[in-house]
Parts: C-alpha cells; sequence; structure tokens
C-alpha cells in the first residue's frame, strides 16, 4: 500500500466525492428491494418432508407460525463429516440475526442434505443456534437448484445461478424465500446465487471498507484464507 | 399480501432474470466501491489518543494486535447510558461472529464506546459478546471522528454528523421513536443523541497510524446484517418505527 498521505481537508474532498457514490449505491440497493417485493410468485406443491431436531417436517412447518420463510442452503454433503467452511464463515455472520428477523414476520431456517445426526453434530461443534433441518432424501435441494445429480453434470445440464453449467459441484451455496398465506398455500418467491449471496455476509462488507479490501487477488479461489471459526 | 400476483414458473423466471441482470449491476457497483475506498488518501494521526481496555490502557496503535488494519465500530454507549444503544446491539449481533475471521485477515475489529470499561465489560457480558470493545472515556477520540458532541454543540449547531453541518438539534420532547429508544438506554432525547453510530478505518504502517475512511447514519446499512436479509424477504423491511430490541428484550415487551 502507498497512498497517498493528505491534509484532513484534502481527504475530506475525495471522501465526499466517493459519498455521493455510496448513497446512490444505497439507493440503489432499496430499489432491488422494492424490484424482489414486487415478484410474481410460483406455487410450491410438492409435498416435501425434513428432518429436524422435533423429527419429520413438513415446509409449513418450518413456518413456525410466521408467514416469511428465508432458508440458506448450507452446503453440507451426505458423505461429508463436516459442513462447507465457506458457508460456516456465512453462518458466523448470520448465527445473531433470526431473533431479529422473527420480529419482521420472518423465520429463518439453514437446510442441508446431510442427515441431520450429522448436522446436528457440527452445529454444536460450532456452537451455533438458528434452525438447521436435513433435506436428506427429498428432492427440495434439487428443486431449488443448489443440488446436482452426477448425471446432471456430465450432460452439462447443471442450472446454477439461472445458466446451465458443466462444473456445478454436488452441492451448491443459494438463498431462497417462501411465502405462507392465511389459507396454508406456499409460494416460491425468491432465490439467489453465487455472488447473489455476497450482501448477506457481513464479513465481506466490512472488509470492503478497509485499505486492502477483500484481499484475496494472490488465491486460486478467493475464500483460501477463510477456515472455521475454529480451526483458525 | 394475499392478493400478490402469481405465476407459471415461466413467468416468475422471466421477472427472475431481469431483476438478476440489475442485482448483478448492483454486486459490480460494491466492488467498485470498494477499489475507490482502496484509493483514497490517507491521513495522518497525529494526536495520542487513548484508551482503557481489558488488558490495561492502549494507544490507537496497540488496538491494532498486530494486524495492519483497524476497523472501529462506534457502539453508541455514553457514560450516562444504563445500557448500549439498541440499535448498535443489533448491528453487534451481525459483527460479532466475525472478528475471529477478519483477524485472520489482517484486520483488527473493535468496538469503541464512551462509557467506563467496566460498563462496557457488564454490558458484552449480559449479550454475550466477544468482539473487543475499549472504552475512550477522557480521550477526544469521539469528538475527533465526529460521533460525539457536547452539550454546547447541540444547543447551538456547528457540529458535524455525516459529511454535512447539523443545526442545533430541535428537541422533540419524550415522543416518537427517538424518545422511545433512548429510554432504552436509560436517558433521555439530548443525552441519546450526544453519542452518534459510524465506521472508522485505520491503517498502521512503519509504526505510524493513518485514518483512511469513515462512514456514518446510512452508510451503517451494508453493515447492519439483519436488514439484508430482510431486503430478500416477501414484506422487505415492514417496519414504521422502532421494532428491534436487544435479542434478549424481546420477550419483555
Amino acid at each position: 500500500m502507498s497512498n497517498q498521505v493528505v491534509s484532513h481537508e484534502e481527504w475530506l474532498k475525495a471522501r465526499l466525492e466517493l459519498l455521493d457514490a455510496e448513497k446512490e449505491f444505497t439507493r440503489q440497493r432499496d430499489a432491488l428491494t422494492r424490484r424482489r417485493m414486487a415478484m410474481p410468485w410460483e406455487r410450491v406443491e410438492k409435498p416435501y418432508r425434513f428432518e429436524g431436531p422435533e423429527g419429520v417436517v413438513s415446509l409449513a412447518d418450518l413456518f413456525e407460525g410466521r408467514s416469511q420463510l428465508l432458508v440458506y442452503h448450507f452446503m453440507f454433503n451426505p458423505d461429508w463429516e463436516a459442513g462447507c467452511p465457506s458457508c460456516s464463515f456465512w453462518a458466523d455472520n448470520f448465527n445473531g440475526i433470526p431473533i431479529h428477523l422473527n420480529h419482521r414476520d420472518v423465520t429463518f431456517t439453514a437446510i442441508s442434505r446431510a442427515p441431520f445426526a450429522k448436522i446436528g453434530a457440527y452445529k454444536k461443534r460450532m456452537g451455533w443456534s438458528f434452525p438447521w433441518v436435513s433435506s436428506y432424501g427429498s428432492d427440495f435441494n434439487y428443486d431449488c437448484y443448489v443440488s446436482f445429480k452426477p448425471e446432471q453434470n456430465a450432460d452439462g445440464k447443471s442450472y446454477y445461478n439461472y445458466r446451465a453449467r458443466a462444473n456445478a459441484l454436488a452441492d451448491e451455496v443459494g438463498i431462497s424465500v417462501f411465502f405462507k398465506n392465511e389459507s396454508g398455500e406456499l409460494f416460491h418467491t425468491y432465490s439467489c446465487y453465487s455472488r447473489g449471496v455476497d450482501m448477506l455476509n457481513g464479513a465481506y462488507n466490512y472488509l470492503d471498507l478497509v485499505p486492502k479490501g477483500r484481499d484475496e487477488h494472490g488465491f486460486n479461489f478467493t475464500m483460501k484464507w477463510v477456515r472455521r471459526h475454529d480451526e483458525y | 399480501m394475499t392478493t400478490h400476483r402469481t405465476g407459471t414458473r415461466k413467468d416468475w423466471l422471466a421477472a427472475r432474470l431481469e431483476l438478476l441482470e440489475a442485482e448483478k449491476e448492483h454486486t459490480r457497483r460494491s466492488d467498485d466501491l470498494a477499489r475507490r475506498r482502496q484509493e483514497l488518501p490517507w491521513v495522518k494521526i497525529d494526536k495520542e489518543y487513548r484508551f482503557e481496555t481489558d488488558d490495561g490502557s492502549a494507544t490507537l496503535a496497540d488496538l491494532f494486535r498486530g494486524r495492519s488494519q483497524l476497523l472501529i465500530y462506534h457502539f453508541m454507549f455514553g457514560p450516562d447510558y444504563t445500557a448500549g444503544c439498541p440499535s448498535c446491539s443489533a448491528i453487534a449481533d451481525g459483527f460479532n461472529g466475525i472478528a475471529v475471521h477478519l483477524a485472520s485477515h489482517d484486520v483488527a475489529l473493535s468496538a469503541v464506546s464512551r462509557a467506563p470499561l467496566a460498563k462496557l465489560q457488564t454490558y458484552k457480558r449480559r449479550m454475550g459478546w466477544t468482539f473487543p470493545w475499549v472504552s475512550s472515556l477522557g480521550s477526544n477520540f469521539n469528538s475527533d471522528f465526529n460521533v460525539w458532541l457536547t452539550e454546547e454543540q447541540q444547543r447551538h449547531g456547528g457540529y458535524e454528523y455525516n459529511y454535512r453541518r447539523a443545526a442545533a438539534l430541535q428537541m422533540a420532547g419524550n415522543e416518537g421513536p427517538v424518545a422511545e429508544i433512548a429510554a432504552m438506554t436509560g436517558t433521555d432525547v439530548a443525552t441519546y443523541t450526544r453519542e452518534r453510530p459510524g465506521m472508522s478505518a485505520f491503517v498502521l504502517e512503519d509504526g505510524l497510524v493513518y485514518h483512511t475512511y469513515s462512514t456514518y447514519a446510512r452508510g451503517l446499512d451494508a453493515l447492519w446484517g439483519m436488514y439484508q436479509w430482510l431486503d430478500r424477504a416477501p414484506k422487505g423491511r415492514n417496519e414504521t418505527g422502532i421494532w428491534w430490541r436487544r435479542h434478549d428484550e424481546y420477550d419483555k415487551r
């Protein structure tokens, strides 16, 4: 780093110019929220089953009496012994947040394909409290385009982040949002993937403020520096 | 909400793809802003600030804990508050888990408030947080970074917040959302609003500390984790007033 060193007045000039761009960015973010709220909804008709701490539950059950459900598709393949380190980094960001969301009529849950026993053990190891259920044996992850069968990858037909691609992993990251109306009907309202989950990682928003930024240029994959919080 | 437009997968996808383009543009803009922040000039810090920390008295350079970058969250907790600001507490619920990640990536994250250290420690224990939090009581630090104003400034104006000169504060009495949140800190509107929230970044190079960046007001929006999630919910932020509470106070209403 070899930034110019200036007086506070000089710095302020540069900062004020950037401030206008930042305000424009905030307004653009508000506009995106309005567009998401105006999206049409699609009905969810499949009876998905999940396994949680209290046994088998339906998608409707996951709402826990609220009308909105935010799902974090946590990458945890049934063959793995621990959850994905990058998703674990995301989880360290959102672990303290569900209680606040609950008071805006939103229930938050993580969902992974690993069997519930593995999820429960890993959650305990990491000291997390957010709800997390298993979709093992269900089509849920495949229908949400966050898990892919070997034949899909072989055909170059893994449809991830709204594009067909050949090199998707067996499990990928994403966020899906659902709504339940007074009659109990379920709707899928929104999903995002890939860098669409970027804004939900507070740590990256914080790194975007510091002199070195995300500082990931020299790595062969961006999150090479990330470890589980008990593995640094 | 029950009259919301529903469609087939095809309808939904068409709308979603259009929105995706706008979201990608937003992500690129975010990257661009980060680059511009990195290019900002720096201002050398010449003052000798002192802070009270868990390990005793410390300088600004000490707060880097061996890293070259320091992020300070200006947490609103004045000496007269009985507990930290509920909004700052909701922000802290988002960053509490990430200090360990940032620390391994050459960034020390610390909160700084004017309340005496013992008050900060008690409240931090109550909330179950682990991030470093130090007291700037008796130092000009909060005032120099525009997150604290005197009663005099409050009455007559002339202080700066979010890069704007502010006029004298209109004392709205003890009603409304600000009074409500002030009451949650055991203070009145005037005392509560003499503290302000913000985030400042510093760099340590060859033993010298430089101020690189500060953001205030809605500049903190992207750092307030819960809002990024609500921005994806069908009802959005869905708020008309102060709905949030400290995480251990929700059921006490």
